[in-house]
């Protein structure tokens, strides 16, 4: 069992912890997302008015569409997000996902802000790695099983589990790696495990459907049964004039206890539509939410699903605790921290590997030198991708064509960069000079935004905009942690390799 | 156990016994397993005496645990022909079984 913990931490480490770092920063995503518009309004209309804008837009430029989503704001998003689903006559035969807009709540029309893909890209990286559908989905869940046994490999393996739990031995050489191993795992065990199977729920759907098949004849049955997806029902052909939609966010919210995030719009304008309200996880432990269904010409209600069984709850309430929607700024600034932890356990866990295999007066063998170089690419280059990310957003002009692209492409060209020249250093020196370089990229950031926007950090603190000044505070002390890790990289360090580590460390 | 090396005479066969017996392992972990674990939470949640929806969850729920046992238990088991024989046949008889019973009408 001991071994096996081993390799499946090495084989699926360096994935796991871009997608721990990835998933971490996505704790923020709409904060991300907001930053890297500094051009959003920062007015807040209730989500009735909103519903009822967005509508008024939408009626007018998507006569005859067939579906209409509308993402309410809230506490944390400062827009409307829409986006529309064509009808039948003009849709093409393949149909492609319509581009989604930003409205802006009080009028409904798009707002101008710069084309970025904010913090959603970093939250679909998370779990689609940048790779075509459905392979990345694929790889993800992959990982994160490999994550899951390593897990429970690992619990499983460790006999001192208490006794580890207050042990860290400073500057120890590889001793040090295997308690800072032990100790990020251990100290926060109930957070990766949950994490890790959450994850895995989230797309259960693809993973393992098996049972639907099982107990539906019609698979759709289960999504129209269990979560209230209907999608087979037909437009009447007959115009009639969509029902006012405030009121019946107003009568949802009511019905639901919670805000209400979402609404679909089925067939607007025709004599058959819908008006579905949803609730989400934004005011629940439980992500599923409920759902108000109303008829789009008489408003009235056709259809309640306001609870669920204890096992659909349950796949809720995991699908809340993954995604963390429901977490004010303190347990959400607690949760990016545990997530921190758990690339910290990834990270470590590769490093030990390493460490623990390299013999002194002996030149490392080949496998050694490519896991070393692998770790160096993965731990040390992916911040420097991100922080490039963020500063390509500032850098590049606001009104440049296919500048979102052009974000992304900056990330992975520099990530991609960064672990090809390493290549041409000695390994103890890449790791120091990366770990340095990210520092400055993290810390240039607040500099570069007070330049080329008017939300510098003192006019921000003077506007009292907290969310400009917590992401300077953020930025520079993820610049401080790197810098940290720089330092620390660059020391000379007693290379002692004792017998009792490589035991412990399963070699 | 997979680090001790240099101590191997150097034969000139494509794939060396001990590899194949890995590959077989790690198959049988990752597929047949995935396929003992898809059969035996969709029998289990076909039975389950429960509303359908709450019956699919359930199995949905549960599966990434079975799914873990049952790969380390690959790895844990000594007996190669044991776990190869024993993860495939849970896979086809529940597999069949589910098959046999057909879905809730």
């Amino acid at each position: 069992m001991a071994w096996i913990h081993g390799w499946l931490g090495l084989l699926a480490g360096w994935i796991l912890f871009a997608m721990f770092l990835t998933g971490t920063a996505s704790y923020f995503r709409p904060e991300i997302t907001q930053w890297m518009q500094p051009e959003q309004p920062a007015n807040r209309v209730s989500a009735a008015a909103a519903a009822q804008a967005a509508v008024r837009y939408l009626s007018r430029v998507g006569v005859g569409d067939e579906q209409w989503y509308i993402y309410l704001p809230d506490d944390r998003s400062a827009v409307t997000r829409v986006f529309a689903i064509p009808g039948a006559k003009a849709m093409p035969a393949k149909r492609p996902r319509a581009p989604e807009l930003e409205l802006d709540p009080r009028g409904g029309e798009p707002i101008h802000a710069r084309e970025t893909r904010g913090g959603e890209h970093f939250y679909r990286f998370h779990f689609q790695l940048q790779l075509p559908h459905p392979w990345g989905r694929w790889l993800a869940g992959l990982c994160a099983m490999f994550m899951l046994g390593a897990i429970v490999s690992g619990v499983v393996t460790h006999k001192r589990i208490f006794a580890d739990f207050f042990t860290l031995r400073w500057n120890k050489g590889q001793r040090s790696w295997l308690d800072a191993h032990n100790v990020s795992a251990v100290l926060a065990l109930p957070y990766h495990a949950v994490i890790t199977y959450t994850g895995l729920m989230t797309l259960v759907l693809m993973y393992m459907p098996w049972p639907i098949g099982a107990n539906y004849k019609q698979p759709a049955d289960f999504g129209k049964e269990a979560y209230g997806y209907v999608f087979d029902d037909k437009a009447s052909g007959r115009a009639m004039p969509l029902v006012a939609v405030a009121p019946l966010i107003t009568d949802a919210e009511r019905r639901l206890g919670q805000h209400a995030q979402r609404v679909v719009i089925r067939f607007p304008g025709d004599a058959a539509a819908t008006v579905a309200v949803a609730s989400g996880g934004a005011s629940s432990l439980n992500a599923r939410g409920g759902t108000v269904t109303y008829s789009g010409v008489t408003g009235r209600v056709t259809a309640a699903d306001t609870g669920a069984g204890p096992a659909l709850s349950t796949a809720g309430v995991m699908l809340g605790l993954h995604t963390a929607q429901f977490a004010a700024p303190a347990l959400r600034w607690l949760l990016f921290a545990l997530g921190l932890t758990g690339a910290a356990m990834v990270g470590t866990g590769l490093l030990l590997w390493t460490s623990a295999r390299r013999r002194p007066n002996a030149a490392p063998f080949f496998g050694l030198r490519l896991v070393e170089r692998l770790n160096i690419a993965a731990i040390a280059a992916l911040p420097i991708g991100m922080a490039s990310y963020l500063l390509a957003n500032r850098l590049i002009p606001a009104a440049a064509a296919g500048r979102a692209d052009a974000e992304v492409a900056t990330m992975f060209y520099t990530w991609g960069g960064a672990a090809l020249l390493q290549l041409a250093r000695p390994a103890k020196r890449a790791w120091c000079e990366l770990f340095g370089l990210g520092a400055l990229l993290f810390g240039a950031i607040p500099f570069v935004n007070a330049v080329t926007t008017d939300r510098g950090f003192f006019t921000s603190l003077r506007a009292g905009d907290g969310l400009f000044v917590g992401f300077d505070v953020a930025m520079l002390a993820i610049a401080a942690l790197l810098a940290a890790a720089a330092w620390s990289a660059g020391r000379e360090r007693q290379g002692k390799t004792r017998r009792k580590v490589r035991e412990l460390a399963h070699v | 156990m997979l680090m001790q090396r240099g101590q191997m005479p150097r034969r000139r066969v494509l794939i060396r016994p001990a590899a194949l017996a890995m590959l077989a392992r790690c198959t049988t972990a990752l597929l047949g397993g995935y396929a003992a674990t898809a059969a035996l939470v969709s029998l289990v949640s076909r039975l389950l005496p429960l509303s359908r929806a709450e019956a699919t969850a359930w199995g949905m729920i549960t599966s990434f645990l079975v799914y873990a046992v049952i790969g380390l238990w690959c790895f844990h088991e000594p007996k190669l022909v044991r776990v190869v024989a024993l993860v495939w046949s849970v896979a086809a008889l529940a597999g069949g079984a589910v098959w046999l019973i057909g879905a809730r009408a």
